[in-house]
């Protein structure tokens, strides 16, 4: 998650009653935790303060640690940079011997935390497996590794399409695009008919799941992926990847121009919010929780006219986790773990407090499979889309790293460095995409160098 | 000479003037010197000491937690100088100096002469106000200019359309043709201002006799700039060059702010690289060191020449 952490985390007073009034009405499974458990006993050690280092979202930080200190009288100190100042900051601290109790990570860098050092495995902790038990199948991916237990997990994400319904209307086009020829013929329509200067909008701008999300979704989409399971790659002469890193660099300005020029530049949430100007006709495939910006009326000026889609042939698509971790520079490791429980599992009380607030309030999905399955979900998403297809979709995706193994090796972080480069001199005509290819199965021997 | 309490040496007779007590200039010089010399040390050379240390040294972040080291030779330098990204930022660089020195030294130059006018009152207000990027944040000033390009709600772009001079939006910061020369106006716009002070205290010490005596002579503006005021002009604008230089050489913020290195690696100069090397995973923290001491090798070479071919024909 990037610019999406963003500002969109508003909890009012009136919110955060409703929550707890609708919460009530669930079924205990969701709403009511289990009130004695391991997480609603105290540590035997004592500790002053403890601290998290983490990235922005909203106020969403201190308020945990406030009701961390309400619960447990330890004061919470928190570092929050920004997403991609994140693992800068998270290795400067751990670097200068700084202690670092709980912190987050996305999986891409993950594996490199682990490799270096900063990762404390979970194993053995209470209640750490009755964790694992509730784990969807994208948080096992990331956040069990070689069978022990490295982190809990924050929020889950589904790659969809989104388009918007006033201008398909206007171009007289009935339903969104099945194929991808569809897809064209609808971009260039609207090109023609001067409804749109630029009809789609990706989300292509420089970093570790944004621009290469987009690529490993259509790649997935259409079949294929980036490295089999002995870990060689796939992207060889007449790969799929290949041939879709064609078809998506002919949508560019040097091939059928269709293409938005800030989609190189836009984030998650950025795009979500450019295409609330209206301008687009469809979005290209990333996060679904884009929806909760572009129908959000104090955001978006076409609130409530963007639709989500699914996308072509048998709808497959990816998924991801992002995980919070206990560090290996904590202070104490009891203490830590109860802090990680507040951001990652339960609160004292038992509930998945951190979980729940993030599905209501910025339509982000869970890591746990009883929270995905909760009312929490369908009524929390229900004022920004259309809550059964993209839980359908859910159904559908893969977890990224089934379709780009790398991202489970520490060489995956320099090697998409130069993915980044290399796909967007392709989209910007610099290269063929055959030379971009080419250029990352030798940049794959560098980057393994590197680590 | 002696510089020590120069009064009493005025009184003393000549013969004491050289006791062993006396300090010549050269020692007392030295002493002066001392408390600069020992703070900079601390403050500027430790660091960069140890910047070289780690950069003949095995350095992730496991090791800066131990403490320990293992020594690896120059690999460091090795796998900098084989990576062609390096090659690619130090290109870039080289072009981003070129451009930003080359036009600030121009501009700072004509706007000097023009604020140093004491007969035009505006320039007065003119001087105040050109110190006002100076005084903005780079990264601000990067955030600021990366609104004004931004593609289809950018300031620039809707003023060029208004006045007609394109018919469709430029997108000044994502293309790989115009990326990097975007990248070069905020930096010259924020940098400027030092290079017109620096010019314009040069200006205020041209003696005006030399361009009275020129004017009886009938030597026209032009003849005066080329003869008189340029050549005075030399030992500052050696001064900008070598400081502009060494600063161009290292930006950083607007790269950040405007373009982070894209589209594709139109925009990565060198300090990006060593930043991206060493505070991204898997956080090379010894190949970062090689790589910028690499760089301020360079920015030491592009000083030297400066000084042996600017500044000291001006001295002879």
């Amino acid at each position: 998650m990037n610019d999406d952490v963003i500002a969109k985390w508003e909890l009012s007073r009136r919110r955060v009653l409703g929550a707890a009034v609708g919460l009530g009405l669930l079924g205990p499974g969701a709403a009511f935790g289990q009130a004695s458990g391991p997480w609603s006993q105290a540590p035997r050690s004592k500790v002053d303060r403890l601290n998290f280092v983490v990235w922005t979202y909203g106020d969403i930080y201190s308020r945990i640690a406030k009701q961390f200190e309400a619960d447990w009288g330890v004061k919470v100190d928190s570092t929050i940079s920004s997403f991609n100042d994140h693992p800068t900051k998270l290795a400067t601290m751990f670097a200068a011997g700084e202690k670092i109790d709980v912190s987050q990570s996305s999986p891409f860098s993950f594996p490199n935390f682990i490799n270096q050092g900063l990762v404390e495995p979970l194993d053995g902790l209470p209640g750490a497996a009755d964790y694992a038990k509730d784990f969807t199948a994208f948080t096992k991916q990331v956040a069990v590794v070689n069978g022990k237990i490295m982190g809990l997990p924050y929020f889950s994400a589904v790659w969809v399409w989104n388009y918007y319904a006033d201008m398909m209307e206007k171009l007289k086009i009935d339903k969104p695009f099945t194929t991808y020829d569809e897809f064209i013929e609808h971009c260039v329509k609207a090109k023609k008919d001067g409804v749109s200067r630029y009809p789609v909008l990706w989300v292509a701008g420089v970093g570790l799941e944004q621009l290469p999300g987009t690529w490993y979704q259509m790649t997935w989409n259409r079949g294929g992926t980036f490295f089999d399971k002995q870990g060689n790659h796939m992207l060889g002469a007449g790969s799929v990847a290949r041939e879709t890193l064609k078809w998506w660099a002919n949508t560019f300005e040097k091939g059928l121009d269709i293409s938005d020029p800030e989609s190189l530049k836009v984030q998650f949430t950025t795009s979500a919010k450019a295409f609330g100007a209206g301008k687009n006709l469809y979005r290209g495939p990333n996060h679904h929780y884009g929806l909760n910006v572009a129908n959000d009326p104090a955001q978006s000026p076409i609130a409530g006219k963007v639709k989500v889609h699914v996308s072509p042939g048998e709808g497959k698509t990816i998924g991801v986790s992002h995980v919070y971790f206990l560090s290996s520079a904590n202070r104490d490791k009891e203490w830590a773990w109860k802090l990680l429980q507040y951001l990652g599992g339960r609160t004292k009380d038992g509930n998945y407090t951190q979980a729940n607030g993030l599905a209501k309030d910025a339509m982000l999905g869970s890591g746990y499979t009883s929270v995905m399955n909760s009312d929490v979900i369908k009524q929390g998403w229900a004022p920004w889309g259309d809550v059964p297809a993209i839980l359908k979709i859910w159904d559908q995706a893969t977890y990224i790293g089934e379709v780009c193994s790398s991202i489970y090796q520490p060489w995956h972080f320099p090697w998409t460095d130069q993915l980044n480069i290399e796909v967007q001199k392709c989209l910007t005509g610099q290269i063929t995409a055959d030379q971009c290819c080419d250029n990352l199965i030798k940049g794959i021997a560098d980057a393994k160098r590197k680590v | 000479m002696t510089l020590a309490a120069p009064k009493m040496a005025i009184d003393r007779p000549a013969k004491r003037r050289r006791s062993s007590r006396e300090m010549s200039a050269g020692w007392f010089a030295f002493f002066m010197n001392v408390p600069t010399l020992l703070f900079l040390g601390l403050v500027l050379a430790w660091p960069v000491l140890y910047a070289g240390y780690l950069s003949v040294h095995r350095v992730g972040l496991a090791q800066l937690r131990r403490g320990e080291f293992p020594f690896n030779g120059w690999e460091n330098y090795g796998r900098v100088l084989e990576d062609p990204l390096f090659w690619t930022a130090l290109q870039n660089t080289a072009v981003f100096t070129a451009i930003t020195v080359s036009t600030e030294v121009v501009l700072a130059v004509m706007i000097a002469l023009l604020i140093n006018q004491s007969s035009i009152w505006t320039s007065r207000i003119t001087r105040l106000l050109i110190l006002l990027p100076y005084a903005i944040p780079p990264i601000a000033n990067g955030l600021i200019w990366s609104f004004m390009y931004s593609f289809q709600f950018g300031f620039l772009n809707r003023i060029l359309f208004t006045l007609g001079l394109i018919s469709d939006p430029v997108n000044w910061a994502g293309n790989p043709d115009t990326a990097l020369y975007a990248v070069t106006v905020p930096y010259i716009w924020r940098t400027l201002p030092f290079a017109i002070i620096l010019v314009h205290a040069a200006l205020q010490g041209v003696p005006r006799e030399l361009y009275e005596q020129a004017a009886v002579d009938g030597a026209h503006a032009w003849r005066r700039f080329w003869h008189i005021t340029l050549p005075l002009l030399r030992p500052v604008i050696a001064v900008i060059l070598i400081l502009r230089t060494a600063f161009a050489f290292a930006v950083f913020e607007e790269i950040l702010a405007i373009t982070q290195g894209g589209p594709g690696d139109a925009t990565w100069v060198a300090a990006w690289y060593s930043y991206k090397i060493t505070f991204s995973p898997p956080n090379n923290f010894g190949m970062g060191s090689a790589s910028a001491f690499i760089l301020a090798l360079m920015i030491g070479v592009m000083a030297l020449i400066y000084l042996r071919t600017i500044y000291r024909r001006v001295t002879l």
